[in-house]
């Protein structure tokens, strides 16, 4: 399509509404004198209808495209926009969002008040260094405004400390810090946090705190931004810059910052900036900081519309087996609950049940089933295996109130971490006769199997590699047994193994 | 269909790899020992995480237990479970 195509940024408009940018050269391929690049996935179900497309640069100098374009069989312009009308765009990630450009006046100040009110509680309440970055830098400093096609705000906070685990710590005091204050406050990894805040048109505002800190001399600003910059020199103390007419802290040379963040040509406009981070930096960070959250994203997907639907609504048959073993009115925790399915079904024959789910997309849905059904011997409560702390603050409330242990498809989801925190929470609160019980997809020595749906979130997982993780945190098997099953969507599955584990105590 | 087969072509091509790895001819070899010592680097990187939750939990959690106020562990113990 774009022959001959500038190696500059490119931003493609849709009857003057601006959607996407991308550099040839970077994205896309050439092919002869050809120039290709895919429209984002995110844009694709959008594109019916017809629609003046431009393709130009930034200050629009060249324009190599501004025609009607019709796309797939759809009648009418193209509506690239929210269910409100509100216009979209794609941000540097390749998601939806709204940007600045098509935010009215008073949202925006509203967006900016909001991050004073988070700064001042990072500096005063939390006692941390904090300064704008990233995209709202940028536009201060380049146009004392916020950039167009930026949709969120960043902010940072500069930590003295040089061992991982204390600055973990540190983010955790300031997520305590704020969660206090009743704001919704989301941990991204162990170095950054989000705090979500209501906007007066229906919409969240999604400010994001990152860690900064050097380390043997490498300084790192999370998201993965790590190598040479002297933060004594540049960064502290910090200075202030003017956006949208408000004074902000900075770092004590923004340009300096800007310069490390995005390049030396950080002044030419790129709304599709892609970060070229070094990878052994990230790597570290992914180490220190990560890998309990990184199955997040395609969690969510298997929980919302067209996967969901695909779960029945019944219980399955490993729930069916399970509760005559449970003793009458006898309370259940539910690991990994999903949908509710088998939870919602134990409170219908009488459990209380705790259903946990790290999901944050499978909570909303068993929510909404709950406020649908008012059966309200269900609590829902969001645990993570993999963070011990999570896990230790049920053992408390477990041990003095017994409940037996339910995860169904859950082992083939959790790592060695995960596994290792399940058990330990199983062997302290498992106290007075109850049970855990998994049902999982089972591996069959020298037999090919399929892969368990859903796939590349699960995997089968040997029984009897999880019987000696299970006898080495002190647990007996009591029952198992491999065979035909189903999986979560109740699919055929040709080896399942259902398992009940108990803690023998003196 | 495409993806399914995708994926179990990967998962077959993971298995060998596995293989060779834990023959011991691969652990003694050069991309053996550094595969293996980055490994081990890794394990050492995320103790970060766990000596974090640790002193949180003991912090945040144990040391207002000791006090042995019913009411005061159980508002805590609820008080935690929100903050994080």
């Amino acid at each position: 399509m774009l022959a001959d195509a500038p190696r500059v940024p490119l931003l493609v408009h849709f009857d003057d509404q601006y959607v996407w940018s991308f550099t040839p050269g970077r994205d896309g391929s050439v092919d002869g004198d050809t120039f290709r690049i895919d429209w984002p996935g995110a844009m694709r179900p959008f594109l019916s209808g017809t629609t003046r497309v431009r393709v130009a640069t930034y200050d629009g100098e060249v324009v190599l495209h501004d025609d009607e374009v019709t796309f797939g069989a759809g009648d009418g312009r193209v509506a690239f926009v929210d269910e409100e009308g509100a216009p979209y765009s794609i941000d540097k990630v390749g998601h939806l969002a709204r940007a600045f450009d098509e935010t009215p006046d008073d949202v925006k100040r509203e967006l900016l008040e909001a991050t004073q009110a988070v700064l001042r509680e990072l500096r005063e309440g939390c006692g941390v260094e904090a300064y704008l970055c990233y995209g709202a830098l940028l536009g201060a400093v380049r146009q004392g405004t916020m950039l167009g096609h930026d949709s969120d705000v960043d902010l940072c906070y500069y930590t003295h400390h040089t061992a991982p685990a204390d600055i973990i710590a540190e983010s955790y005091r300031i997520q305590r810090q704020l969660r206090s204050l009743d704001w919704r406050v989301l941990r991204m990894s162990a170095g950054d946090i989000k705090v979500l805040w209501s906007l007066s048109d229906g919409r969240t505002a999604h400010i994001d705190i990152f860690s900064a800190f050097t380390i043997d001399g490498t300084f790192y600003q999370f998201g993965n931004r790590n190598g040479v910059f002297d933060a004594a020199e540049h960064l502290l103390p910090l200075g202030t810059v003017t956006l949208e007419g408000v004074e902000f802290p900075a770092p004590k040379h923004p340009e300096e910052m800007l310069s490390f963040i995005y390049g030396p040509s950080w002044r030419v406009p790129d709304p599709g900036f892609r970060y070229q981070d070094n990878p052994v930096g990230t790597r570290r960070l992914d180490g220190w900081f990560r890998g309990f959250r990184t199955e997040v994203p395609p969690w969510a997907d298997v929980f919302r519309p067209p996967a969901i639907e695909r779960v029945p609504s019944g219980p399955s048959s490993f729930a069916q087996w399970v509760e005559p073993q449970l003793g009458a009115g006898a309370p259940v925790v539910d690991l990994g609950a999903g949908t509710g399915r088998d939870a919602f079904w134990f409170a219908g024959q009488g459990h209380p049940v705790l259903a946990t789910d790290f999901s944050l997309a499978a909570l909303a849905h068993m929510r909404a089933h709950r406020d649908a059904t008012g059966e309200d011997r269900v609590v829902l409560e969001m645990l993570v295996m993999n963070e011990m702390r999570r896990v230790m603050s049920l053992v408390g409330p477990l041990a003095r109130d017994p409940h037996h242990l339910y995860a169904r498809g859950l082992i083939g989801s959790l790592d060695e971490q995960a596994r290792e925190n399940l058990l330990r929470l199983a062997g302290a609160v498992l106290r007075r006769g109850q049970s855990l019980f998994l049902e999982f997809s089972a591996t069959v020595p020298d037999v090919e199997l399929p892969l368990p749906e859903p796939s590349g979130l699960t995997r089968r997982f040997d029984p009897e590699w999880l019987r000696r993780e299970i006898e080495h945190h002190g647990g007996v098997v009591a029952f198992l047994e491999i065979g035909p099953g189903t999986d979560m969507f109740d699919e055929p599955d040709p080896a399942v193994a259902r398992m009940r584990v108990v803690w023998p105590h003196p | 269909m495409a993806s399914a087969r995708a994926a179990k072509t990967k998962d077959l091509a993971r298995r060998v790899r596995d293989r060779v790895r834990t023959s011991s001819v691969f652990d003694r070899s050069l991309r053996g020992r550094v595969l293996r010592l980055e490994r081990e680097l890794e394990a050492d990187r995320q103790l970060h995480r766990k000596i974090a939750e640790l002193s949180d939990v003991v912090a945040e959690l144990l040391i207002p237990i000791q006090d042995r106020d019913e009411e005061r562990v159980t508002e805590v113990l609820s008080q935690y479970r929100k903050s994080i």
